[in-house]
């Protein structure tokens, strides 16, 4: 029988309540209280530094790994009480290397989000029924299994049990984004499927056709890593490694690059052919530019490596892995790391027909969103009614969980057990991280087994699939995060003697190009206000998406910023804003993916244009297009981070040659005495050399920092509120620098001495920091901030309707009316200290990290001690490269840049 | 008791305060007045529908700065169109705009009783009134502007629990001083040289027999018999607090102007800021005397006293000023053209730049406009001074938005945001004080003599004495 606990009412209680009972009545309060409290989750997942295992600690850090594209990247979930606050790298993952990315550090914010999917239900109800009458429903005849890339062996045992459960059953794939077109390419290179694995860590010359090296995607951090390698070689040896850049759209390979070229997708196929001819390779082809990007190659001889960008088509994908392979250039084979390497765009398009067919009874859509997302042409929506049984599971109720008759809520990433395979086939364990949000919620794995018939769930399920592994083995693997020895060897294969390229493409007066949202991605992070605010790396437009089209081909068409544009693709057309980019290709109008979601959460439905209405499943990267104005305004929401790179002498992102170094600045006279500092100066250097302008130190800020989001209209009138700032300082012919701006923590700060309540203050070891309740919001400290790092609360941000759910207990949230910025993660030094004083021993160089050092893929960022002449900052403060931003005007920054070093001869 | 509620109450003693005066009828005759006759003004029942309907509009406009002030403390500086550069909009922009209107009003009339000045008699009581409504419009602001106004006293140097003291460093408290002693300053000027004429009045109160009022002005009046000792102090305190507004006065516009000067941003750094902002502060302030003397001599038939040679004199001395305000505007291109790069192209983007109109509006307002009072036809009419010197006070205004706004236009590091544009309640918070001022200045002239009584007489008894 259950035990209710009863609460004693005064009433019984004698007249002059003695000690006893007012205990018992407290106690039983209290007992009513706990039992309130979220209930303990079946199972835990094995946390890396909380004892005892199993249970949710106050303090407990898990690795995990969160996949897209299916590609695995690890983590490290930083938790309090349960509650993932922070997605750190996992440095023991080859697919993260200790760092983030945008995408990844939002996975916090999508597990809190209050708009998540919380109930199955049943034609656009909640449903009656649970999720099992949902399933059962699915046994039977003309099962069908759609899920996005699938690299997971859990997934992959699971999907083939249900297929052996269900002999007519088939499975396809479906991804906006999906790499197909390189694995079609390795295919038209080696002859079979395989995986290719650019290491750039190796190279001496990058061709990068249409991006493929730097800019966002599933295998960005360890690309970019591996060139920001090469580059701090190549510092050390006095031979820079040079990177050329062909692509449409302005992108962030080409923003970097020594050399770039703005070219239309057949002109970069062109480009392609031709620099295969000249270094001999069995294909025709001719372009002005491939003799000297050839020469360039043929150069670097075993350090030339080609890459190409996800839309390019396979005869590029082709051409860079024989190019590369010819050459002996830096790239691994590996056997494919998809479960099953097919085309996913072939895979929906089967799937389609045998909808319009009529041979698809049931339909379990797993995790994809193809009524959003699905090229227009397949009309996949109203295929999608006619299926008798359609079953959606998803984190929300999407455009697709409103078209399927049944839907239901998924687990989080970070809820749930399984696997994933990173780009190079390294396995990692994915363990629940959290207390479970939303208790109705189940994993893929747990509907595939269920629907499979086998009894296992979570852990067990996922132990199944790796049977060999013992307990400490198992353990061994939840702590590390990757499965040692997981990764496949590497395969030997010749190219083969003829490349079936294909006809050459044909180029279009006006092409459109289809191409990823830096933060959207295909729009499944639409529902992150994070991603949605962040500006766009290079056209710093945040909430929202528009056409890019080249100055010239604005100007031809009367179309300037803001305007919208009637976009025509084959028959089908809508409206879009226009933002003019200089360095986007002429002739090339880009139409990034992701935006327009109609159902995604409590993001404002909208947000951008959705470009899949376009996009035919017959040519999904490139068409010929027609725009015309439509004669009216659209506001584009654009925060000031993006400047001409001369706009002030000397510029603020500067170069400089190998052989150079900056003057030290001359003594500059201050009113006021210095400084004196008994123990440590923390200090920071950020690389500019290395900084690719991913703006994962912006959101990594913004995540670890409770920074809060204020929303377009806000961002519109120039109050964003990142702390963190990525300023991209534009050369003409689209490369430029990036600059990320934190706080300088300046030792002659400007800000202190104007506040009237000392509220700015300095302290013992030279943070430059804002005491919070005694701020008053004059606003003074930002008008003599010559850096503009100071973000004001103009309103009560924090508190607002939709403000972001997830918080780190480690910072105060700032009221209405009051100053913050960056404190160079004050918080975490605190940490740090209190750790080494119950140690009784000193800091470690290292030991306090940043959040925005930590979330660098390129490790641009270095932090710590300015008095410990062996620091990591110390050393590179030593630098011939370093200088202070402003340090003209005498405020004496703690933060100091290194500046870029010039693209050598060899590139132009 | 919450802010709201505060507010709130606030408002409540406002709309009373407009009530009080709801007694109107038929203007009294205009036409000679006789000099002593000043007192009969304040006492008269009745005071003609014009009066009470800018009474009714000031009371209006009170009430609009009540309700911008509690949607301000409800929203937060969020409603105004400031942003990260430009932190600082109307608030500053109206703050330094009052600041110099009361400083000008009240430097004249400092200078008429130092100096003895015959047209002190005409204008001052007005001047200082005028000053007094315009530093009470302008401190506002500062508390206003703040994230957290209600924390404004956390300025002051008080002994907290946790020995935090302000940043006497910080150009802002020095700011807060200088406010303080204005309005405390200002007040005595003007209350000290209203003693007597207080007595006065409650003389003539008590032989009217309105006890009440008698009884209201002799609490103002602090026992004065106009004996000869009194008569005595009162010149030395007068003359004593006259002397003190005039280094304050320079010290308060020149504190306002340091807060822009001694930032880094290029286009405020400039020594010369402090004398621009002071000197071309005085054409505003002086316009503002100049209409409202062309309006009182008007509407309440005050010809007699404020007489064609005091509007002259009046006249001339605004037009000398903006002069002086057109030599400064020269000193502002000439220093900058001197300067190093960055504060030239600061300049350049005020002077060329978004606020550009502005910038050439204040020129033309102030220094170039009110040339046209040398002329002796423009300074004796109603709508000329009216006009010109309303106009000045405009210009001043878009100068300070051009300094404020524009200064910010180019900074160390290139920046392409969106600029500062004033929002709604910007501009009813503006409105609101105009109304305030407008009250504060009508309830003058309804309660108090608006030229001065004993001086008057003063004048009077010296131009019949043999």
């Amino acid at each position: 029988m259950p035990v209710t606990p009863h609460l004693p009412r005064f009433a019984d209680l004698d007249s002059a309540p003695g000690r006893r009972p007012v205990l018992r009545a407290a106690g039983a309060a209290m007992a009513l209280a706990a039992a309130g409290c979220d209930v303990p989750p079946e199972e835990w997942g094995h946390p890396l530094h909380a004892r005892p295992r199993g249970v949710a600690e106050e303090h407990a850090s898990y690795a995990t790994v969160l996949e897209l594209e299916g590609i695995g990247r690890g983590v490290i979930v930083r938790t309090r009480a349960g509650h993932p606050i922070k997605i750190e790298g996992n440095p023991d993952h080859p697919g993260s290397l200790g760092a983030t990315d945008p995408f990844l550090e939002a996975a916090v914010l999508s597990l809190h989000d209050p708009a998540r999917s919380r109930r199955p239900r049943q034609v656009g109800r909640p449903a009656r029924e649970p999720a099992s009458a949902a399933l059962a429903a699915l046994r039977g005849e003309g099962l069908r299994l759609l899920t996005g890339p699938v690299t997971s062996p859990t997934m992959a045992r699971l999907i083939a049990a249900v297929l052996q459960a269900y002999p007519d059953a088939r499975w396809h794939q479906w991804s906006a984004l999906a790499a197909d077109n390189a694995q079609a390419g390795a295919r038209i290179a080696f002859g079979e499927p395989l995986t290719v694995l650019a290491e750039p860590a190796g190279a001496r010359c990058v061709l990068a056709l249409g991006g493929g090296l730097l800019d966002p995607g599933p295998d960005q951090i360890r690309l970019a890593q591996g060139w920001a390698e090469a580059r701090r070689r190549g510092r050390a040896s006095g031979s820079l490694p040079v990177l050329i850049a062909a692509e449409c759209s302005p992108g962030l390979t080409g923003a970097r690059a020594d050399r770039r070229l703005a070219l239309p997708p057949a002109g970069i196929e062109a480009l392609a052919r031709g620099v295969a001819a000249e270094l001999g390779l069995p294909v025709q082809g001719v372009h002005p530019e491939a003799g000297a990007v050839a020469a360039a190659l043929r150069r670097a001889g075993s350090g030339a490596l080609v890459v190409a960008g996800r839309e390019q088509p396979p005869a590029v994908h082709a051409l860079a892995f024989a190019i590369t392979q010819a050459l002996g250039g830096p790239q691994r084979l590996l056997p494919p790391v998809m479960a099953q390497p097919e085309p996913c765009l072939t895979a929906l398009h089967t799937l389609v027909e045998e909808m319009a067919a009529g041979a698809v009874q049931r339909l379990l859509i797993l995790d994809a969103n193809p009524v959003y997302d699905a090229p227009a042409d397949l009309d996949f929506a109203a295929l999608l009614g006619r299926v008798p049984v359609s079953v959606h599971l998803g984190l929300h109720v999407d455009e697709t969980a409103l078209a399927c008759i049944l839907h239901l809520p998924m687990a989080h990433p970070l809820e749930s057990w399984g696997d994933s395979r990173a780009a190079d086939g390294t396995v990692a364990l994915r363990q629940p991280a959290s207390v479970k949000r939303v208790a109705e919620a189940l994993s893929a794995e747990d509907v595939l087994a269920e629907l499979a018939g086998l009894p296992e769930r979570g852990q067990a399920l996922l132990r199944a699939t790796w049977p060999t592994l013992d307990d400490a083995a198992w353990q061994a693997a939840l702590e590390a995060g990757v499965l040692p020895g997981s990764a496949p060897p590497p395969r030997e294969l010749a190219l083969r003697d003829t490349l079936e390229l294909g006809p050459a493409a044909e180029g279009a007066p006006l092409v459109a190009s289809f191409a990823a949202d830096p933060h959207l991605w295909d729009g499944r992070f639409a529902s992150e206000a994070w991603l949605q605010e962040l500006p766009r790396p290079l056209t710093k437009q945040a909430w929202g998406n528009a056409t890019l089209v080249a100055p010239a081909d604005a100007a031809r068409l009367g179309l300037e910023d803001g305007d919208v544009a009637r976009l025509t693709v084959a028959g089908r057309s809508l409206e879009a804003p226009v933002l003019v980019l200089p360095g986007q290709a002429e002739g090339v109008v880009t139409l990034p993916l992701g935006g327009g979601r109609r159902a995604a959460g409590d993001i404002p439905s909208a947000v951008g244009f959705d470009a899949n209405r376009l996009r035919a499943a017959t040519a999904p990267w490139a068409a010929p297009l027609e725009i015309a104005p439509a004669g009216r305004k659209a506001a584009l929401v654009r925060a000031a981070w993006r400047h001409p790179a001369d706009a002030r002498d000397p510029p603020p992102a500067r170069s400089i040659t190998p052989a150079e170094a900056f003057p030290p600045l001359p003594p500059q006279p201050s009113l006021y005495p210095d400084w004196s500092y008994l123990g440590r100066a923390w200090g920071m250097v950020v690389d500019l050399d290395a900084c690719i302008g991913c703006n994962a130190c912006s959101i990594a800020c913004q995540a670890e920092n409770n920074t809060p989001v204020v929303g377009p209209e806000e961002v519109a009138r120039g109050r964003e509120m990142h702390w963190l700032r990525v300023d991209f300082h534009v050369e003409a012919g689209g490369t430029g620098a990036f600059q990320p701006v934190p706080c300088m923590h300046c030792e002659k700060a400007p800000c202190e001495v104007v506040c009237p309540v000392n509220a700015t203050v300095h302290d013992h070891e030279g943070l430059n920091l804002m005491v919070y309740p005694r701020c008053i919001g004059t606003r003074t400290c930002s008008n003599n901030c010559p850096y503009k790092v100071r973000r004001f609360n103009w309103s009560a941000y924090t508190r607002q309707p939709g403000a972001v759910p997830v918080r780190n207990p480690d910072v105060p949230l700032r009221p209405r009316g009051v100053i913050e910025k960056c404190t160079y993660c004050q918080h975490r030094i605190a940490a740090a200290r209190a750790t080494a004083d119950r140690e009784g021993r000193e800091l470690r160089d290292g030991e306090v990290r940043t959040a925005c050092q930590n979330a660098c893929p390129t490790r641009a960022i270095a932090f710590g001690d300015l008095h410990d002449p062996a620091s990591a900052v110390a050393r590179a403060r030593r630098e011939g490269r370093n200088y202070a931003l402003l340090g003209e005007l005498g405020t004496r920054p703690r933060t100091t840049y290194l500046a870029r070093l010039r693209p050598s001869e060899e590139g132009a | 008791m919450s802010l709201p509620g505060r507010a709130l109450r606030l408002l409540t003693l406002l709309a009373a305060g407009s009530l009080l005066v709801r007694r109107h009828a038929p203007a009294h005759a205009p036409g000679e007045l006789p000099a002593n006759e000043v007192a009969a003004i304040p006492l008269q029942p009745r005071f003609g529908w014009r009066f009470t309907a800018s009474l009714g509009a000031a009371a209006l406009g009170v009430l609009l700065l009540g309700y911008a002030v509690v949607g301000l403390l409800l929203q937060g500086t969020g409603l105004w169109g400031t942003n990260i550069p430009f932190v600082w909009g109307f608030d500053l922009i109206n703050y330094i705009w009052w600041i110099g209107i009361a400083n000008a009003a009240s430097l004249f009339a400092v200078i008429l009783v130092l100096r003895r000045h015959g047209l002190r008699t005409a204008v001052n009581r007005f001047a200082e009134a005028a000053a007094l409504a315009a530093i009470a419009a302008a401190a506002l602001y500062p508390i206003l502007h703040l994230g957290r106004p209600w924390l404004f006293y956390w300025v002051l140097p008080y002994p907290a629990t946790f020995q935090v003291w302000p940043q006497f460093r910080s150009t802002l408290v020095w700011d807060l001083w200088g406010i303080m002693a204005h309005v405390l300053v200002t007040g005595l000027f003007w209350y000290i040289g209203l003693i007597p004429d207080l007595a006065t009045m409650r003389d003539r109160a008590v032989l009217r027999g309105r006890l009440r009022s008698a009884r209201l002005y002799g609490l103002f009046a602090l026992g004065w018999r106009g004996s000869v000792i009194h008569w005595a102090r009162h010149e030395a305190a007068y003359r004593l607090v006259a002397a003190l507004v005039l280094p304050m006065l320079v010290s308060a516009q020149t504190i306002v102007a340091l807060e822009f000067a001694s930032a880094v941003v290029p286009g405020w750094h400039q020594a010369r800021l402090p004398l621009h902002v002071v000197a071309t502060g005085v054409p505003s302030g002086l316009g503002v005397v100049l209409a409202l003397a062309a309006l009182l001599r008007r509407t309440l038939g005050l010809q007699q006293l404020i007489d064609d040679a005091d509007m002259h004199l009046l006249g001339r001395l605004m037009a000398a000023a903006s002069l002086a305000c057109l030599v400064l505007y020269a000193d502002e291109a000439f220093t900058a053209w001197m300067e190093e790069t960055p504060t030239q192209r600061g300049m350049a983007a005020r002077i060329l730049g978004l606020y550009a109109p502005l910038w050439w509006g204040g020129l033309l307002l102030t220094a170039l406009v009110p040339q046209a009072l040398w002329l002796r036809s423009c300074r004796t009419g109603l709508a000329a001074p009216m006009l010109i010197g309303l106009g000045a006070a405009a210009g001043v205004w878009l100068d300070r938005f051009a300094l404020v706004a524009g200064g910010l236009l180019h900074d160390h590091l290139p920046s392409t945001g969106p600029a500062y544009g004033p929002s709604l309640p910007e501009w009813t918070l503006l409105l609101g004080t105009a109304g305030l001022f407008a009250f504060a200045l009508l309830l003058f002239a309804r309660f108090v003599p608006v030229v001065s009584m004993y001086e008057t007489r003063h004048e009077e008894s010296e131009a019949e004495a043999p």
